[in-house]
């Protein structure tokens, strides 16, 4: 009696013990019995269907001036699929707001880490910029983003994109120009001075990526490149001349507003790419 | 629950088939031990843990601290840190004429450097240094550039770099070693730091990185206008205007504001002071790009009223010169930083007036509460 009652016992103690162990140390979840797709968006820079090349001047906009590119540096938020039957999946909610650095590599992927089901969608949207909700001061208290940050005088928030580079001028210099486009203002008596700000305005704009419908099955890793095209945000529709609107933008609304025009026409557009990536990468 | 079961053996080894009992029970208990020791090492003796160092992030600074992983802040490694920092034995020699330490230079009253009495500071030997001094402040935040052209990757190297130089200490880490350990009362020091008696080179700078890393600014005239607890004055305003607009003086793109509140990117930018690149210490040397010539690290404007001469060859004495050149002299070559777009202007043609605002503004920077904080001064006594 004593023995079976020690068995019950050290089999009963035996089973425990693994529990714990399991339970302790063991924390992986139980499979899934349907995986979803995955996205990751590659962001990319090309002027017209080349390959940015940078500090060279070898490139002329509509306007004539030819000019060079820097570095650019942006933000896209509330990035949106829509599905075929209306619905709308906005990515990575809890992470609405991604920057893209053209010095900085690892920016230039973004691994969705939503799971996407699987299904068709329409098309892919975003907003270029920062919405007025969530453009907000010291939400980004570290770098690079922190170094986007748009002075409280101009309105606050962030910078939505520094398009940085230089042209040859029509008085045959080089010069810097800051594409900056952020949060206008409303100068009163046209007076380019903070005292005389009225109002803000609010530049940031949606764009519905032109042939961005796809398709996605279970367990599918879809690798989309977001293109911009630099060239286009000097070209169409409106003809920016930077011998006209200068080296700085972040007071001119005016400019600002035919960038902003131009930045929802032809600058951006999707590509799948035909890359092989394992599951979970 | 771990008494419970111990109990439990206990009163199960009382009774009469206590031999049997064992037997059974042994690999049950094995398990159990290895449970707790895979999972659980309260067991064992603790052995001496140094008390962590924690630092507070201030109010709209970044969240992110550069600290090493392998050498995690603590409150004796900071003591320890400070006290090799103002130790004139630590450059490793003994004749009172020719001691020296990081103290020598980086002054608490300069904001940890030296100052316009010395242009060109030099180590013992009496050789120049490459480039004139940057203070130390906040440097916790800096990404991993440090120095003018950003070679340097951490302050641990840095320390390990001014050892040798033969502008600064001129010594080895040999001497400096071997003077630390001659001085008895600085095992304990390092007992508190690294829980362990054992003097190392690598110790020895990593507690100076440590205490370097608690040189934190944050209760200037601005910190306090950030959090809402004083108003600038009309002309300090005026210049926070000039100081945050494009169509001002735009100093924020590369200094910070409002926004970024260390009054740098840290980041390295050909701001327009020659036509011809001769320093072979710039920028260009860390990265080989050709648009790298003649750019620097955008220095930190916090007490920079202390911290003169100015830009990396100290070429002005005055916060006045410095805005009289980025106002009017500026140089456009090739390499000029895209973000100096009224270099065609030769500068940002401030008047006299506004000249007078924007400096009223940038000493809003001023911390006298960093300057004179009695943990970042001298020890009282040294081992």
């Amino acid at each position: 009696m004593g023995h079976n009652s020690c068995n019950i016992l050290s089999s009963a103690i035996l089973v425990f013990t693994l529990f714990i162990l399991i339970s302790s140390c063991d924390k992986s979840d139980p499979p899934s019995e349907t995986e979803p797709g995955k996205i990751i968006f590659h962001f990319t820079h090309f002027n017209d269907g080349e390959n940015l090349e940078y500090d060279t001047m070898k490139y002329t906009n509509a306007a004539g001036n030819n000019y060079l590119v820097n570095e650019i540096q942006y933000f896209i938020s509330d990035v949106k699929l829509h599905n075929s039957d209306g619905g709308v999946k906005l990515i990575d909610e809890w992470n609405d707001i991604y920057y893209v650095d053209t010095d900085i590599e690892s920016t230039q992927s973004w691994q969705v880490y939503d799971p996407i089901e699987p299904g068709n969608y329409e098309k892919i949207s975003f907003t270029f910029g920062i919405s007025e909700e969530k453009n907000q001061s010291l939400m980004f208290l570290n770098p690079p983003e922190r170094d986007m940050f748009w002075p409280e005088f101009l309105g606050g928030g962030y910078h939505y994109m520094k398009l940085n580079g230089k042209w040859f001028a029509e008085d045959e210099v080089v010069k810097p120009f800051n594409f900056h486009l952020g949060i206008g203002q409303v100068y009163s008596g046209g007076v380019i001075e903070p005292d005389s700000i009225t109002g803000f305005i609010q530049n940031y704009f949606e764009v519905e990526l032109p042939a961005s419908s796809f398709s996605i099955s279970e367990g599918e890793i879809i690798n989309f490149e977001i293109r911009m095209n630099v060239k286009n945000w000097f070209n169409n529709p409106h003809v920016y001349d930077h011998d006209e609107w200068g080296g700085d933008i972040m007071q001119k609304q005016d400019a600002m507003k035919l960038g902003c025009d131009n930045g929802q026409e032809e600058v951006f557009s999707i590509h799948e790419l035909l890359l092989i990536s394992p599951p979970g990468k | 629950m771990m008494n419970w079961k111990i109990g439990k053996l206990k009163r199960w080894n009382d009774g009469n088939s206590g031999k049997n009992y064992c037997i059974h029970l042994f690999p049950v208990f094995l398990l159990i031990l290895l449970s707790f020791s895979s999972c659980n090492k309260t067991n064992k003796p603790e052995p001496f843990e140094p008390t962590p160092y924690e630092i507070e992030i201030p109010y709209g600074f970044p969240t992110q601290l550069n600290i090493p992983e392998d050498n995690p802040m603590t409150v004796g490694g900071v003591e320890l840190g400070r006290t090799l920092f103002y130790d004139g034995r630590l450059n490793g020699r003994s004749h009172p004429d020719s001691m020296m330490s990081c103290a020598t230079c980086h002054q608490q009253e300069h904001s940890f450097e030296i100052g316009t009495s010395r242009p060109h500071p030099f180590g013992i030997t009496g050789n120049p240094t490459h480039h004139a001094m940057l203070p130390m402040i906040n440097l916790v935040w800096n990404p991993g550039y440090f120095g003018w052209n950003g070679g340097v990757g951490t302050i641990e190297e840095d320390v390990l770099g001014v050892i040798s130089d033969p502008t600064e200490f001129d010594s080895s880490p040999e001497k400096v070693l071997g003077t630390i350990k001659s001085i008895p009362g600085y095992k304990e020091l390092f007992v508190n730091a690294f829980a362990s008696k054992e003097i190392t080179i690598d110790k020895i700078a990593k507690a100076l990185a440590q205490f370097v890393r608690t040189l934190i600014s944050a209760n200037s005239k601005f910190d306090k206008y950030m959090r809402g607890e004083v108003q600038l004055s009309p002309e300090e305003l005026r210049g926070f205007v000039l100081f945050t607009t494009e169509e001002g003086a735009d100093c924020f793109h590369c200094h910070g504001g409002f926004g970024n509140p260390l009054f740098t990117t840290n980041k390295f930018y050909n701001n327009g002071k020659d036509s011809v690149f001769t320093d072979p210490y710039d920028r260009y040397f860390v990265t080989g790009d050709p648009m790298d010539k003649g750019a620097y690290k955008a220095t930190t404007l916090r007490n920079i009223e202390f911290t003169g001469p100015y830009m990396h060859d100290g070429r002005f004495e005055t916060l006045e010169e410095v805005i009289d050149f980025y106002s009017h002299d500026l140089i456009n070559t090739p390499q000029i930083d895209p973000l100096m777009h009224h270099i065609a202007n030769g500068g940002i043609q401030l008047t006299p007036n506004e000249k007078s605002n924007l400096i009223a503004f940038i000493k809003t920077l001023r911390d006298e509460e960093f300057l004179s904080n009695p943990n970042f001064s001298s020890p009282t006594e040294f081992p």
